[in-house]
């Protein structure tokens, strides 16, 4: 870009929309600026956008309950004061995160976010997210080209050359180009103007409009640093686009549905009048006793597997089993979070009185299935105690600890129910022998929280466990 | 109902006991299972959850839908806490209510994603520029995953304050025997939002007293309601007058520190003769409490102080705990963060810290040995 002449004033809608208050406009949506003046310095665009943005409401006509004026930080971000409706003034760079909260809370409000391009940058993951999900929001992004807040410093859209206060040589960065940036998430509305465009009002308008995200690129005159450093003008802005291949005007309009409305018709009910009764699928008879146990004495069980063998599952079952016997259970699980390889092993605790430290110093009973779930516990089966019992799938060989171990056919047992049956039978082999609590309460927990395909597995496993010797 | 079920389980049923309807958040262990059982449950109760681009979007989605009049819940671990952070800074400033679950994790930085620790724990209340106050809550057991989340929910709202759950993986993700509905009934009725008048002109940040907490206007209500990140005036409008500042900030200050007694939450267990205290909060509180049990059941004596509120310190409580003892322990899967804040309520008491950071469950032998109570 070749700078050419001194900064001129941009066209002033304000000007013209004071000149025009013959009756028939709608009032102003801005407070009265002979006692609020707007704060800009003499020249600068955000006047412009400002008095746009307010006969771009006035087009809309909503009540001023029902709009939200939500600004970003930067000279733009002191704007939301003069606007006689809802304004939010958030942290920099997040306004877009607050104009969503807002309107997927609250779907037919009006949302306009007014932000600069400073936001943009900091904030682009949210630009990117709000228009893939096409919320509805009208975000009007005053471009002037820098950070004019904070002493005019390099934006994400600083051309490549310009100079700013951070790039006093030149910019070496390329100009984030916002339309095409946006376009491939076929939001509602895309279109860039600048302050010296007649359109500019009603282009906001046409974006107010639309039903899911728009966004209006409106290149801004910076008078105290941008313009002045770089000699940008109402004669240059032009050709700036065209230097740029960032041409002037709408670059899209999508059908696709507005979110928070779309959320609602996909994830409500179509009746949310009844709420009554709605609650987060508890099991329908919960986990009351059915069966007894003479449990004496708080008893650790550690069972060591791999993944796929469903250990949480069966863990799960042994605890709810122990409940539905009267007994108190505690189950922690220990797994990678590659959850498809590696070991899977899982803590429970059972106790006739409440359990307070959830911890296993020392389990009285091992399970070990697998090599993965051997190896997981290698430390924990050496400081066993003597009298601990390791029950092990026998083709794993020698195991390591004083405890007694007694290898078992494990997996040949599972083989004439289920491959993936091996930890029913293991627990199985559990409460055959060491009689914690009855076998009927395990079969019923696994019908109570299991679908009957998985718990028909888990039962037949469990008595194969029983009964093998 | 008797079930078996987690901490995260717990927190999703508190929260739609207490009439939250939006939730936001982003996936990270521990903490996912929050997430995925909200936007399971909220939708066919009429509410709203979303999985966010990131914790930054996600907290502010909360903040700009919790103005609307919706209760919001997010949750995260240390990594989004991190994240968090300059929201924190705004939903003080701008008096959100909001309920923010931290299922911590060993930190820091990314650390053991799947394991546990209290290595929040002052982070939680000094996270965000500023230094001023907010509440934090931290359950030792699946039913108080329960019954703070609820508590958690009314003290937002009646405090215009976040509040939040120090939770953590070893609570969070354990499984145990627990009745939430017993729980439920045990718990007041869940507070509702304090409105302003819509016949009356409506100032955001209005009080008649700094430690008083004015009603909220939703955001597309009756009237025009103003928010902002800036030092503002009651009314919302920014101000640079020092006297007017000096005012909202003692307002922020004194709104949750004057009420320091009313929002303690904390279960003391004293016996006579004991010159040692054993201070604990979060899972730990059952290894101290067995630690104490063993204890005595040695022949030895020492008191219990289980602190469920964090921050406002309870210092009243621990003040009363306190007299008479000449040593006070305090374990916590971190190395020493809260003993320091005991340490300057101790007056005069000897403070030992026994904190471990090996990712496992601090045990009642390691707090017995390392805390010298035999």
């Amino acid at each position: 870009m070749s700078p050419k002449e001194s900064a001129a004033t941009p066209a002033a809608a304000g000007a013209d929309a004071a000149a025009v208050s013959g009756g028939i406009r709608p009032p102003s949506y801005l407070v009265d600026e002979e006692s609020m003046p707007l704060p800009f310095c003499p020249g600068c665009g955000h006047t412009t956008v400002t008095h746009a943005l307010d006969r771009a409401l006035q087009m809309l006509g909503r009540p001023p309950e029902r709009v939200v004026v939500v600004t970003d930080i930067g000279c733009v971000g002191l704007t939301d004061r003069h606007f006689r409706t809802n304004a939010f003034h958030g942290l920099h760079g997040r306004s877009i995160t607050y104009a969503s909260g807002i309107k997927l809370a609250d779907p037919d409000l009006t949302v306009v976010v007014v932000m600069g391009d400073g936001g943009a940058g900091i904030g682009g993951a949210h630009l990117l997210a709000a228009a893939r999900r096409n919320i509805g929001i009208t975000v009007v992004l005053a471009n002037n080209f820098n950070y004019g807040m904070t002493g005019g410093q390099l934006s994400c859209t600083t051309p490549t050359g310009a100079l700013t206060a951070t790039c006093h040589l030149g910019n070496l960065e390329a100009p984030l180009d916002l339309m095409g940036t946006l376009r491939p998430s076929r939001p509602s509305f895309l279109a860039r103007t600048s302050v010296f465009s007649d359109d500019l009002a009603s282009l906001i308008a046409q974006g107010l409009n639309a039903e899911g995200f728009a966004l209006l690129d409106v290149w801004d005159l910076c008078v105290a640093y941008y313009a002045s450093q770089n000699k940008l003008t109402r004669a240059t802005i032009e050709g700036m686009m065209a230097d740029l291949e960032m041409p002037a005007g709408i670059h899209y309009q999508g059908t696709r549905p507005e979110f928070a409305h779309a959320y609602r018709d996909l994830y409500h009910p179509t009746d949310t009048a009844d709420e009554e009764g709605m609650c987060l699928s508890p099991p329908e008879l919960g986990l009351a006793p059915v069966a007894e146990s003479a449990l004496p004495a708080r008893t650790g069980i550690l069972i060591a597997g791999a993944a796929g063998q469903k250990i949480r599952s069966l863990a799960t079952l042994l605890g709810a089993g122990a409940i539905m016997s009267g007994l108190y259970a505690t189950q922690k699980d220990d797994y990678p979070i590659t959850v498809q390889t590696g070991h899977s092993a899982a803590e429970v605790i059972l106790s006739p009185e409440p359990i307070t430290y959830t911890g296993s110093e020392d389990p009285d009973i091992v399970l070990i299935l697998s090599r993965e779930g051997r190896d997981r516990i290698q430390k924990k089966l050496l400081g066993l105690r003597p009298e601990a019992r390791v029950y092990v799938e026998e083709s794993l060989g020698n195991i390591d600890t004083p405890a007694r171990v007694i290898p078992l056919d494990l997996r040949g047992a599972a083989k004439s129910v289920h491959r993936l049956a091996i930890g029913a039978v293991g627990a199985g082999v559990i409460l055959g022998r060491e009689g914690l609590y009855p076998q009927e309460a395990f079969e019923e927990a696994a019908h109570r929280l299991q679908k009957e395909r998985v718990s028909e597995t888990n039962i037949a496993g469990l008595r194969e466990g029983v009964g093998l010797r | 109902m008797i079930e078996f079920l987690e901490g995260n389980d717990a927190v999703v049923r508190a929260a739609l006991d207490a009439g939250c309807t939006f939730f936001a958040g982003y996936p990270i262990t521990p903490a996912t299972s929050i997430l995925t059982g909200m936007m399971r449950a909220l939708p066919e109760r009429g509410g709203v959850a979303v999985q966010c681009e990131d914790e930054i979007a996600s907290i502010g989605v909360c903040i700009g839908a919790a103005m609307t009049g919706q209760k919001v819940l997010t949750a995260t671990s240390g990594p989004g806490m991190s994240l968090y952070s300059e929201n924190l800074g705004l939903a003080q400033m701008g008096e959100t209510p909001l309920v923010i679950v931290d299922v911590q994790r060993q930190g820091p930085a990314t650390g053991s994603a799947t394991k546990g620790a209290d290595g929040d724990i002052l982070f939680l209340r000094w996270g965000t520029s500023g230094g001023l106050p907010l509440i934090v809550l931290s359950p030792e057991s699946v039913e108080e995953c329960y019954t703070l989340t609820r508590a958690a929910f009314d003290l937002a709202e009646r405090f215009r304050t976040p509040v939040i759950l120090a939770s953590q993986t070893e609570v969070g993700l354990t499984r145990e025997r627990v009745d939430l509905e017993a729980a439920a009934v045990a718990c007041p009725p869940p507070l509702s939002r304090a409105l302003a008048p819509a016949d009356q002109p409506y100032a955001p940040h209005a009080f008649s007293h700094p430690a008083e907490v004015g009603p909220l206007s939703p955001i597309g209500g009756s009237h025009l309601v103003r928010y902002t990140t800036s030092m503002h005036d009651e009314r919302a409008f920014l101000t640079s007058d020092p006297e007017v500042i000096a005012r909202m900030m003692e307002h922020l200050e004194r709104k949750i520190l004057d009420h320091t007694d009313e929002i303690a939450l904390v279960d003391y267990d004293p016996q006579d003769g004991a010159t040692t205290l054993l201070l604990a909060y979060g899972v730990v509180a059952r290894s101290a409490r067995e630690a104490a049990a063993r204890v005595r059941a040695q022949g030895g004596r020492v008191s219990l102080l289980v602190l469920k509120t964090l921050f406002p310190v309870p210092e009243s409580a621990i003040r009363r705990a306190l007299l008479g003892m000449e040593r006070v322990v305090v374990p916590e899967m971190n190395l020493g963060q809260y003993a320091q804040v005991v340490r300057a309520h101790a007056a005069g008491a000897q403070v030992t810290s026994v904190g471990q950071m090996n990712t496992e469950l601090l045990s009642p032998d390691t707090i017995i040995r390392e805390g010298g109570l035999l």
